[in-house]
């Protein structure tokens, strides 16, 4: 290639020199492309956990935030507790539905000492 | 005006039949949470930053830093894309540039330390350091050309981007496009010229 005197000739083989650039452009290295697609992951991925989260602060949000949802863990932690230890000025609810069934059950049997003897 | 926007579907002559998504289409897939869509556009997108970025700077290395942190912002930026605001090749291409400019500036000067490395064979040293140096020839004269001229010429003629599309990631007129890439050329002739003897080229 001779690098020519005259402004067309000089033109025309920068031209030339152009082309053989645009030969090399489509030139990706499949490292790099690795590379970006582990960034693409890694956002899309981060993303899909953010949303995540702000689904679940707007649900809390629904029953009046953090202190909302802490009052209402509290307030059913102490329903258990007193259900399970109920203090002694209380009646009893477990006794109560017991003996109330209890009561009705027998009631309902309509046993009376006649009906045992003759079973005898 | 032809459109370079879609590379490399148009760019390589494939079949229209079935219309590809856009650029934007994909961007706004992945930020949906489709991860196929980040590949079709690393594919796409990833080749034009580099090819800038390696033009740009003359470094692989470089090269390969930039284009992944240009994308990177792709990424992070998906959900915020306004479709029909810009092209996203013309966004990607602006960041692009500028992370150049950015590194350039930073690591000035260091340009010309990218020489190919002649393959072995049965040529001379010589010959095979005059065959570098061709190959060379235009990646080291765009080095010695201002940035916006270097950004012009590379995008113009290597790129082959049209003026107008230019003028919209350098934020400058049509005009001033024009200007920038007939200064760039006349100034790439008169290096590469008066590297004639240096390169071994034959008077005549």
């Amino acid at each position: 290639m001779n690098w020519g005197t005259n402004m067309a000739d000089q033109d025309k083989q920068l031209d030339q020199l152009f082309a053989q650039a645009r030969e090399a452009r489509d030139v990706f290295p499949d490292d790099l492309a690795v590379r970006i697609e582990i960034d693409a992951e890694a956002v899309r991925l981060a993303r899909s956990a953010r949303t995540s989260r702000r689904t679940w602060r707007q649900r809390i949000g629904v029953i009046g935030g953090w202190h909302g949802l802490g009052g209402l863990v509290a307030a059913s932690a102490a329903g258990v507790w007193i259900g399970f230890s109920a203090p002694t000025f209380l009646p009893d609810p477990v006794d109560y539905f017991v003996s109330q069934e209890a009561t009705y059950l027998m009631a309902d049997l309509n046993l009376d000492e006649n009906y045992l003897e003759d079973a005898e | 005006m032809e459109d370079l926007t879609s590379y490399p579907n148009t760019a390589h002559g494939k079949s229209h039949a079935v219309p590809e998504p856009s650029d934007e289409e994909l961007l706004g897939r992945f930020a949906d949470g489709d991860a196929a869509a980040a590949r079709l556009l690393t594919g796409r997108l990833g080749p034009r930053s580099y090819s800038v970025a390696l033009r740009m700077l003359g470094n692989q290395a470089e090269a390969e830093d930039v284009t992944q942190e240009a994308m990177m912002r792709l990424w992070k930026m998906a959900p915020d894309w306004v479709p029909g605001q810009a092209q996203l090749s013309t966004w990607l291409y602006r960041v692009t540039l500028n992370l150049c400019v950015d590194l350039r500036r930073k690591k000035r000067p260091d340009a010309l330390e990218n020489v190919a490395e002649p393959e072995d064979g049965a040529a001379s040293v010589v010959d095979r350091m005059q065959d570098a140096a061709r190959k060379d020839a235009l990646q080291a004269a765009l080095e010695q050309l201002p940035d916006r001229q270097r950004q012009a010429v590379v995008l113009r003629h290597i790129e082959e981007l049209s003026n107008p599309e230019i003028a919209g990631i350098m934020d400058i007129s049509v005009e001033a496009v024009e200007s920038l890439t007939a200064r760039g050329k006349r100034s790439l002739t008169a290096i590469l010229a008066g590297r004639r003897d240096e390169l071994g080229y034959e008077h005549g």
